[in-house]
């Protein structure tokens, strides 16, 4: 993607955690409250304005979220969200947590492929980073994964050929490609893959994964090249 | 971003359709990237690459009528597939409650006597951005409307030849439109019988005078002139006239607001939901742009305004952040459901920034409010237009 060069030093900002305590999984998606220390007095009073003080926080909420939470996050949204619409349509909005609760929840009613803690963990990042306060510019979810992204993501997919295992491959395909290519590769919203002519065409297979072609977004910040050679390992064996 | 959007635009105008790319001729990755070519939408903002959704520069609005690609694009689901709506494949049907089911192709409907008109559609969610506190959807801004001469049928002359059962009280469109997961409601709307057999409520297939684009819903939309645009069903394949409204989340969730003011930060809306149906009056500066420069002295301000079914009878301009007004002057072409070119010579005085502001007043005495009440779908935005430009010496 074009976008990846440029610096993104609004979005490393926020990703940076405003303690060093790490974070517990499981207070995943509960805000920003508990994240602080506090006093027991402190406790007491926030028990004490319960849901008031919980509100009054959601508006300028501008809760710090972990460098690793954020691109799980951002991967999820690639590979769950983007499968219907692509992320500029999330970027742009600008809301509070219940709104993003309820969005999130209304998209798993329709079907998003999320766990209650990966539904959870949206919740918490879209609540941080598109917060009604937040800057009317932000960088697309996908150049912040880029700049986010570990080493190992970003070497080339000519570094060396891969051995794909297509047991493994099954696995991924229907996590990840299902939805839109069909059960068993046979194509639906998007074209058949069994038997496709492009599996044959190694250059283009790893091009349209890695980047995206027409309306299907791009699976490199999602997933790692072994993945996507146990794809067209399974792929190649319908 | 910018390439895959062209690669993906291209691959839509040239009517491979979504999702059905890879075929026995895999193009190589440099024609599918390559070269800059038209994109045959012209200069469209774009607030969502897919589904494809896409705002007018409001620039565009210096001319009366709204060119086929530069027309604003909004659907739920992208277009179908091109050859799933190509006029040989393609049949309208009409069911439900009538005494006669039917079948048509294009052809056939053509038989009907053809009926053109000029009409402003525009999305219920123009504006959107601008509602305090912000309400989730697509962020449209100012440009998700447009004017076109559409060309097409009556519907109720289709819905006279099939007969309305006594019963029927609504009449249910659905296209040819279909969500990635089938887990998705479909987008099916539909408007009462007396909007249907409204001699204005057009089946269009052309645009401007050319077929129906399919971004525009090719081969045949509804167009309900006055109303807003999630009536004007594109792709159309199905009508049923039904003894109620539409259920399903389109219908009965989406496109609603509410009967009387709400609080912003409710969570529940407290008052009834209706559907959005018509327009209300409202305005739009198309030059000079936000932000340009002017010389001091006098400075042509021009723009549209509109009011659905009733006329405009004013515009005003004030140059001043809305401390005086001053009526604009109108131009062009007066029609029905068109709206309404405007002109206003402004006497730039002082040196430095100034807003500019406008507002219109329609038949029924209703002026655009300073800002449109907060609702939770963010629709029907009509708040005074504004901008801001400088003045130099």
């Amino acid at each position: 993607m074009s976008m990846r060069h440029r610096p993104s030093s609004v979005v490393l900002a926020s990703l940076k955690p405003l303690t060093d305590i790490p974070q517990p999984s499981r207070t995943l998606g509960r805000g920003g409250l508990a994240r602080r220390a506090l006093s027991p007095f402190t406790i007491v009073l926030l028990v004490i304005l319960g849901a008031v003080a919980i509100t009054a926080a959601q508006e300028e909420e501008r809760t710090a979220v972990e460098p690793a939470v954020a691109r799980k996050a951002a991967t999820l949204i690639l590979a769950r969200c983007a499968v219907c619409h692509t992320t500029d349509l999330i970027s742009q909005q600008r809301l509070p947590r219940d709104r993003w609760t309820a969005t999130v929840e209304k998209m798993v009613h329709w079907g998003a492929d999320l766990s209650k803690d990966e539904a959870a963990l949206l919740v918490q990042y879209l609540s941080a980073r598109n917060h009604p306060g937040a800057p009317d510019q932000l960088p697309s979810i996908e150049n912040e994964l880029a700049m986010a992204q570990p080493a190992r993501e970003q070497g080339a997919a000519t570094d060396g050929p891969l051995t794909g295992v297509a047991a493994k491959g099954a696995g991924l395909y229907a996590h990840n490609c299902q939805a839109c290519h069909g059960e068993g590769a046979a194509g639906g919203a998007g074209p058949k893959l069994a038997r496709n002519r492009i599996l044959k065409n190694e250059g283009a297979f790893w091009e349209t994964v890695l980047h995206g072609r027409g309306p299907m977004p791009a699976w490199g910040a999602v997933l790692s090249h072994q993945e996507i050679a146990d794809i067209h390992a399974w792929l190649a064996s319908r | 971003m910018t390439v895959s959007r062209r690669a993906w635009l291209r691959t839509l105008l040239q009517g491979i359709g979504v999702g059905l790319v890879v075929g026995p001729r895999f193009p190589t990755v440099d024609a599918a990237y390559g070269s800059e070519g038209s994109l045959g939408t012209g200069p469209l903002t774009v607030r969502v690459t897919r589904p494809f959704d896409a705002e007018t520069p409001v620039r565009e609005f210096t001319s009366w009528l709204t060119p086929n690609e530069r027309f604003f694009v909004r659907s739920h689901f992208g277009p179908p597939a091109a050859e799933t709506v190509q006029s040989d494949a393609w049949r309208l049907t009409v069911k439900g409650l009538v005494k006669e089911g039917l079948s048509v192709s294009l052809k056939d409907l053509q038989q009907f006597e053809a009926v053109t008109l000029t009409a402003v559609l525009q999305c219920s969610g123009n504006g959107r951005a601008h509602h305090r506190p912000k309400v989730p959807g697509v962020q449209w801004e100012r440009g998700a409307v447009g004017n076109a001469q559409w060309t097409g049928v009556r519907l109720r002359d289709l819905l006279q030849r099939a007969g309305v059962k006594p019963q029927g009280l609504h009449v249910q469109f659905q296209g040819a439109d279909r969500p990635v997961l089938a887990t998705v409601p479909l987008f099916t709307r539909s408007i009462p019988l007396a909007k249907a057999l409204h001699p204005d409520t057009l089946l269009a297939y052309e645009m401007n005078g050319r077929p129906l684009p399919l971004l525009h819903g090719a081969p045949l939309r509804v167009i309900t002139p006055g109303w807003m645009a999630e009536s004007c069903m594109k792709w159309l394949t199905e009508i049923t006239v039904r003894a109620d409204e539409t259920p399903g989340y389109y219908m009965q969730q989406a496109y609603r607001i509410p009967e009387t003011a709400v609080q912003p930060t409710s969570g529940l809306p407290g008052s009834a939901m209706v559907p959005v149906e018509q327009m209300l009056v409202k305005s739009l500066i198309a030059a000079p742009a936000e932000g340009d420069t002017v010389r001091k002295g006098p400075v042509t301000i021009q723009g549209v305004a509109w009011a659905g079914d009733v006329a405009v009878t004013q515009v005003e301009v004030s140059c001043d952040d809305g401390r005086t007004w001053e009526p604009a002057r109108f131009v062009g072409e007066e029609q029905p459901y068109a709206w309404r070119q405007w002109q206003y010579i402004w006497n730039a005085k002082s040196v430095g920034p100034t807003a500019i502001l406008c507002r219109a007043t329609d038949a029924r005495g209703e002026r655009q409010p300073e800002t449109s009440p907060w609702n939770p779908g963010g629709f029907l935005w009509s708040g005074w237009d504004r901008l801001t430009v400088t003045v130099a010496a």
